[in-house]
């Protein structure tokens, strides 16, 4: 998946630039990582742990997260982020209409933020440690992750000055109804899911039809 | 925002409190405040302070946070004004808040100072601010025609939620352009929702 690799490392700096140069090389070590979390936590897990976990040597661990444990958390969302496009991308590339691209697209960020093992774990146990990457300035940075990986799919269905609106209110919508769906919204019920898009998320990103002159 | 005030007995001590403990916090940041800071702050015994905030500092953050959040929206909603009809509603709803809120000292200097702390303690209190903007927004929209298939309710949550997220981080939009406000209000956000959104 060149495109998405290209795409993010143009728009990512310092932690996600870190977390996403670490989440692609050194994708043995994220499934052990993503194990110790499961088990420990974010907070808890040690580099050691990992290095014990993944059975490799301590120095490894260290030279992939030469920002220390600190940097755990950015390698974790940027590994998920990856993946996600990465286990999609097929399916995105073959969907024949934007309402196709969206529902797919929205369904597939829907269930790793809530059936995902990791995800589920760090935002049941320790929110704390992730959320501020999804509010005031720091969103801006996801926004633009969001709208690369977005940005080649949209381009077939949307109008160039369409795409980053869209790919914009998608990523708030799928944030907001992942992290805190609410009592009419069930985010592993497709058909919940599909009212959503089509009902509240395509008409917010259609471009408005225009009457010729 | 009145659901985070109490009333009643004891009140203005506890309204004494959770003022000194905001102080606290925009003087020192959310990680430095401590209950001995708070109590003499306050001026009041540290015992009161405990028998009010039996959950001590952890308790005193989320009452002071809440205070403040709640004076914002108070603020802004008065910032808003007498609005008729959803449209113009959320075009000043988005414009008012963007301001207030680049203009909130306390707030932009804890974000540049200690912003992971900012957001977890935002957390317990946002669920309520979202409740009743969605309740504002969903009596707007019964007074609105709109599309078949669309739920006051729900269409009412989804902008609620897409305006919070905008007032805190405009993304790709220019809040400060009425212009530009005004596209993405009916170009955008109520395009699927109003019978007749408008242009």
């Amino acid at each position: 998946m060149a495109g998405a690799a290209e795409a993010l490392t143009e728009v990512l700096g310092d932690g996600w630039a870190d977390g996403y140069r670490t989440a692609e090389l050194e994708r043995p070590l994220m499934a052990a990582v993503r194990r110790c979390i499961v088990r420990w936590g974010l907070r808890k897990t040690t580099l050691d742990d990992i290095a014990r976990e993944a059975g490799v040597g301590r120095a490894t661990v260290y030279r992939a997260f030469p920002g220390g444990k600190e940097r755990l958390a950015d390698a974790v969302l940027c590994h998920e982020v990856v993946r996600l496009f990465e286990q999609c991308d097929t399916a995105l590339a073959a969907a024949r209409t934007l309402d196709e691209l969206v529902v797919t697209g929205v369904s597939a960020a829907l269930a790793v933020m809530t059936e995902d093992d990791v995800v589920r774990s760090i935002l049941a146990h320790e929110p704390e440690l992730v959320l501020p990457r999804f509010a005031f300035h720091q969103l801006d940075r996801f926004l633009d992750v969001a709208a690369a990986l977005c940005r080649p799919h949209l381009s077939r269905f949307l109008p160039a000055e369409g795409v980053r609106p869209a790919a914009d209110l998608l990523a708030r919508l799928v944030l907001s109804f992942g992290f805190r769906p609410p009592d009419w919204f069930d985010a592993t019920d497709p058909a919940a899911v599909h009212h959503l898009v089509h009902t509240y998320a395509l008409p917010a990103i259609k471009p408005t039809e225009v009457t010729p002159s | 925002m009145s659901a985070t005030r109490t009333t009643g007995a004891g009140g203005s001590t506890r309204q004494r409190i959770v003022e000194a403990a905001y102080a606290c916090m925009a003087r020192d940041g959310i990680g430095r405040l401590t209950v001995e800071g708070v109590t003499r702050e306050a001026g009041v015994a540290r015992a009161t302070v405990y028998r009010t905030f039996p959950g001590g500092r952890d308790e005193l953050i989320d009452a002071a946070v809440a205070w403040a959040v709640g004076e914002f929206f108070i603020g802004l909603a008065s910032d808003i004004g007498a609005v008729d009809g959803i449209a113009p509603l959320l075009e000043r709803g988005l414009m008012a808040g963007r301001r207030r809120l680049a203009r909130h000292d306390v707030l932009q200097h804890a974000l540049q100072v200690e912003a992971d702390a900012v957001v977890p303690a935002l957390a317990p209190v946002m669920p309520k601010v979202l409740d009743q903007l969605r309740a504002r927004l969903a009596d707007r929209l019964r007074h609105e025609r709109l599309r078949p298939g669309v739920d006051p309710a729900e269409a009412a949550d989804v902008l609620a939620r897409l305006a919070l997220s905008l007032i805190g981080t405009p993304g790709c939009w220019d809040l400060d352009d009425p212009t530009a406000v005004h596209r993405l209000v009916h170009q955008h956000l109520l395009a699927g929702i109003l019978a007749d959104p408008g242009q």
